[in-house]
């Protein structure tokens, strides 16, 4: 192990304390500190990166809050709009997607939908976020208007998820089903896993830090099944 | 005995006739008088009428106020939305930033239609039963007020980064929460369910809810001139019970569907009431047998606990559940008679 090796472990292992003290502007401040001698994009894939994937992991244990989710959320915020405006154009590599992601229609749940567009950014995608009740034409105009191969639907109680439907048989009947491919995702997919199939999702993730894995795994989906948008 | 007998010998610990039980039934009264539910959250006449459908028909041991939390937030300018089988909820917040509720203040129960109208469904359904079936009003824990006003993103970035607003929303919903439970009290409630979210740590951590929601809710429950039932809000209960635990006025808590009423006892001591666990959202997927032998395992678990009583966890009981499932309840808790 080299010497920046252990210092590296160290300010992670230090990033994620403050994360879980709720401790947002400690935690940025520790990155800022790294990337001020090293730069953004070296603070992101040797921090950041590190830090949400053992959030996502300690989240799929439950051995975290909510709350905690939302502060590393925050703190990848912070950091990324950072590097982004400290950043000359291109410097973080290509940019990935885009992705379009809200809730659908009469659901107002926003909080997940934020963390998953916040992971989604941090892990390079270009997310298109519509917000809250959003219909199922509208999703898959934006869709088609962007050339998104991903669309990810939020929706946190029974009654507004089974509305997401609505977006299957919109892309059905616009030849679209297998070229843009669809998440769902919310609190109530967790309670009752088989409501993926029954409103048409091509899959789902189990937090919104494993949202960035499914939208890959999606995108690369899109791309096998061929055909232009 | 009566209903009211029943469950204060369960509070009391003396031994009743039979386990007494409660089904979230509140939504269900609409079904069994066939009322629109954008009349039936907003008719108390209709909402009582429901309930006392809802005694002759299951004859629970509890009848609940209308569980339509979503009022609560209407009163402050949220904009609802009426969905054609569920309560009303929070479509639009009436703060589109935390910093909008900086000068939040309790409006006046009688000048908000859905507030006079929580407290006259129970005024109705008292007058209705005079005592002999407790009525539960039903509350939004004031630290969970916040999150319907302003999302619940905006109320933990408040509640995590911005103490002293937190502090501030909080005093005002502090006030909403005494003066709702003081007007319930009023009208005839015999104690207030209040499904608690953010005093859990699978939500917030222990730390903030030692820090800012403990102190708060303790001293919004000791204005409460009746007795406080906690709810495990659709969270698993453990985590959460020992830190409310010892909170002033509570008297019971209802457990999850998950949850293992050896442990909870083990957490809350012996003298608490602990209701739960039949799962109140699904009840519509199991057969009236499924249900009887459920319950009746419940039963059966809990048969030397002088405080406890069957009843739905989660949510209210769908619209779409047969009464043939309810009754099995009701039947698996009569062939508990003298079983104690």
């Amino acid at each position: 192990m080299t010497g920046e090796g252990t210092t590296l472990q160290k300010l992670v292992a230090e990033v994620l304390r403050r994360i879980n003290d709720a401790d947002r502007d400690g935690a940025s401040r520790l990155v800022d500190q790294w990337a001020a001698v090293h730069g953004y994009g070296d603070a992101i894939a040797e921090i950041l990166e590190p830090v949400l994937r053992t959030v996502g992991d300690r989240w799929e244990r439950e051995a975290i809050s909510l709350a905690q989710g939302f502060v590393a959320g925050k703190v990848a915020e912070d950091i990324l709009n950072k590097a982004l405006a400290a950043a000359p154009k291109g410097v973080f590599g290509e940019v990935k997607g885009p992705v379009v992601i809200g809730n659908i229609e009469d659901d107002y749940h926003s909080l997940g939908r934020g963390m998953v567009g916040t992971f989604l950014r941090a892990a390079g995608w270009a997310v298109i976020d519509m917000g809250n009740d959003v219909s199922p034409a509208e999703f898959v105009d934006r869709a088609v208007e962007t050339g998104a191969r991903v669309i990810g639907v939020s929706a946190m109680m029974f009654v507004t998820a089974r509305g997401i439907r609505g977006v299957r048989d919109e892309l059905d009947r616009r030849g679209l089903s297998g070229r843009i491919m669809l998440a769902v995702g919310g609190a109530v997919f967790k309670v009752r896993p088989e409501l993926v199939a029954e409103v048409g999702g091509d899959g789902t993730a189990g937090s919104a830090m494993d949202a960035p894995v499914l939208f890959k795994s999606l995108w690369e989906r899109s791309l096998d099944a061929g055909g232009e948008q | 005995m009566t209903a009211a007998e029943r469950v204060m010998a369960v509070f009391t610990g003396e031994k009743p006739d039979r386990p007494p039980f409660a089904l979230t039934l509140s939504l269900y009264g609409a079904r069994l008088i066939n009322a629109p539910l954008a009349s039936y959250y907003a008719d108390p006449a209709l909402y009582a009428q429901g309930q006392v459908r809802v005694a002759e028909l299951v004859s629970p041991d509890i009848i609940f106020a209308p569980f339509a939390l979503a009022l609560e937030a209407e009163a402050y300018g949220a904009e609802l939305r009426y969905h054609p089988d569920g309560p009303p909820m929070v479509r639009r917040h009436p703060f589109r930033a935390p910093r909008d509720a900086a000068s939040l203040s309790p409006p006046a129960i009688d000048t908000c239609p859905g507030l006079a109208y929580l407290c006259e469904s129970v005024r109705r359904l008292a007058d209705h039963f005079c005592g002999s079936v407790p009525l539960a009003g039903v509350l939004t824990a004031p630290v969970d007020l916040p999150a319907m006003l302003m999302g619940l993103d905006g109320w933990l970035e408040t509640l995590l980064f911005e103490p002293a607003l937190a502090e501030t929303v909080l005093a005002a919903a502090t006030e909403h929460f005494a003066a709702m439970a003081g007007a319930l009290a009023a009208a005839g409630a015999a104690c207030i369910a209040i499904p608690l979210m953010l005093a859990n740590p699978t939500l917030v951590t222990p730390e903030v809810i030692s820090r800012s929601i403990v102190p708060p809710l303790a001293q919004a429950f000791a204005r409460t001139p009746i007795p406080i039932i906690l709810h495990h809000g659709g969270n698993p209960a453990m985590p959460f019970l020992p830190l409310v635990k010892d909170l002033p006025n509570v008297a019971g808590f209802v457990i999850g569907p998950g949850d293992s009423f050896a442990a909870a006892r083990s957490i809350v001591g012996e003298e608490k009431l602990i209701l739960g666990n039949l799962n109140g959202p699904v009840l519509n997927r199991l057969t009236p047998e499924q249900a009887g032998a459920r319950a009746a395992a419940i039963l059966a678990d809990r048969r030397d606990d002088p405080h406890f009583v069957l009843a739905s966890s989660s949510a209210d009981v769908p619209l779409d559940t047969p009464l043939e499932t309810l009754l099995a309840v009701r039947a698996a808790v009569e062939g508990h008679g003298g079983g104690r």
